[in-house]
């Protein structure tokens, strides 16, 4: 037997308790921001989606560069070329993303009965700078996780997305609330 | 032209797991009364998704490597090296569930939020593990269809999982709190 329901325990709690405390950060941040959410649901129902979307760019563009790096396509260096473009895809992935899902959750909000309370323009300004900011921000930790962990020996491809969906979640939910207190709603 | 390639490609596969998210996103809308009702309860709502996410799609990624391995297939599931995976995953749910429980609750006494620790904990554990149960045997009729069709499950479990264990995760959630809150 390969298998054991102790080792699978044992080795999951280490890293599931560490990413629950990082986690934990974004709920206490929820909280401390519940009336912006409270009066203006339509970020609350956002944050999934930007959570969700942040997550998927930085794990596609760690597991490409991870590909990358085994086959030898991709050196390792900051200034890698291949590496800047898949860079530029990611964000260009991202702006249209967001572009379209914001369009999507604000008429599903206007069409549905809940309080809108601001206007579209103005949404769509703070989802996009949000998505924005929330991209580079990701892939950045996304390629300094591939590269340290390919220094280190360890396989990129266990390590990206754990590091990348944790923090994404936590980074998401404080762009997204420096953006709304900077656009001062 | 290489950026063209990789937009044409994960594009929609993005696209429809933000259309999970904004799914998600509405459960989360509806349970605003839930929230401001119980102190405490949006706190745990990014850690027991989260967490979810974690051991399921480690669940999957081991299963995908057992597939490989050939130590599981179609004929051969039900045996004891899968009942091993999912008896660590449930116990690994019921064990990080109580300790996102008991730290939601410490780190709110700090922050001046008292939530009820009895309700907050409870609430945990019940969607935590209820979620935990679904979402395994989701993961095995997934690895099985995906077996029988003869895809490679490396590239279907992780993003299916993803979108469909956020979606009846937070279902779990709401259920929880709206049994244990009603108690209370």
């Amino acid at each position: 037997m390969i298998y054991s329901w102790k080792k699978i325990v044992l080795s999951g709690i280490p890293i599931l308790t560490f990413t629950a405390l990082l986690e934990l950060i974004a709920g206490q941040i929820l909280q401390g921001n519940s009336e912006i959410l409270f009066m203006l649901p339509l970020f609350l129902i956002s944050i999934p989606v930007v959570n969700s979307v942040g997550g998927n760019i930085g794990t596609i563009l760690g597991a490409r560069l991870a590909s990358g790096l085994h086959v030898g396509t991709i050196t390792y260096s900051f200034k890698d070329k291949i590496m800047h473009e898949n860079l530029l895809t990611s964000l260009i992935i991202g702006i249209i993303t967001f572009f379209v899902l914001a369009i999507l959750i604000y008429f599903i909000g206007y069409f549905s009965d809940i309080q809108m309370g601001l206007r579209f323009p103005e949404y769509l300004t703070i989802i996009m700078t949000t998505g924005i900011v929330l991209v580079i921000m990701i892939s950045f930790i996304s390629i300094t996780t591939a590269f340290i962990s390919f220094k280190n020996g360890l396989d990129p491809d266990n390590m990206i997305a754990p590091v990348v969906t944790t923090f994404g979640d936590t980074l998401g939910i404080i762009i997204l609330f420096l953006i709304i207190g900077a656009v001062g709603l | 032209m290489f950026a063209k390639e990789v937009v044409k490609q994960s594009l929609p596969l993005l696209i429809i797991c933000g259309l999970g998210g904004i799914i998600t996103g509405n459960f989360l809308g509806v349970m605003i009364e839930l929230f401001k009702e119980i102190p405490g309860l949006l706190i745990v709502v990014p850690a027991v998704i989260a967490l979810r996410g974690n051991i399921n799609t480690t669940l999957g990624s081991r299963l995908g490597s057992a597939y490989h391995l050939g130590i599981i297939d179609a004929e051969n599931m039900w045996n004891n090296e899968l009942k091993q995976n999912i008896l660590g995953s449930l116990i690994l749910s019921f064990l990080i569930s109580l300790i996102i429980g008991i730290l939601a609750y410490i780190s709110s006494i700090f922050l001046q939020i008292y939530p009820n620790p009895l309700v907050i904990i409870s609430i945990v554990l019940l969607a935590g593990g209820l979620s935990g149960i679904i979402l395994a045997f989701l993961t095995v009729i997934i690895i099985y269809v995906v077996f029988k069709q003869g895809y490679d499950p490396d590239n279907i479990t992780g993003p299916a999982l993803a979108t469909f264990g956020d979606i009846i995760t937070i279902l779990c959630i709401f259920f929880s709190a709206l049994l244990i809150g009603g108690f209370a």
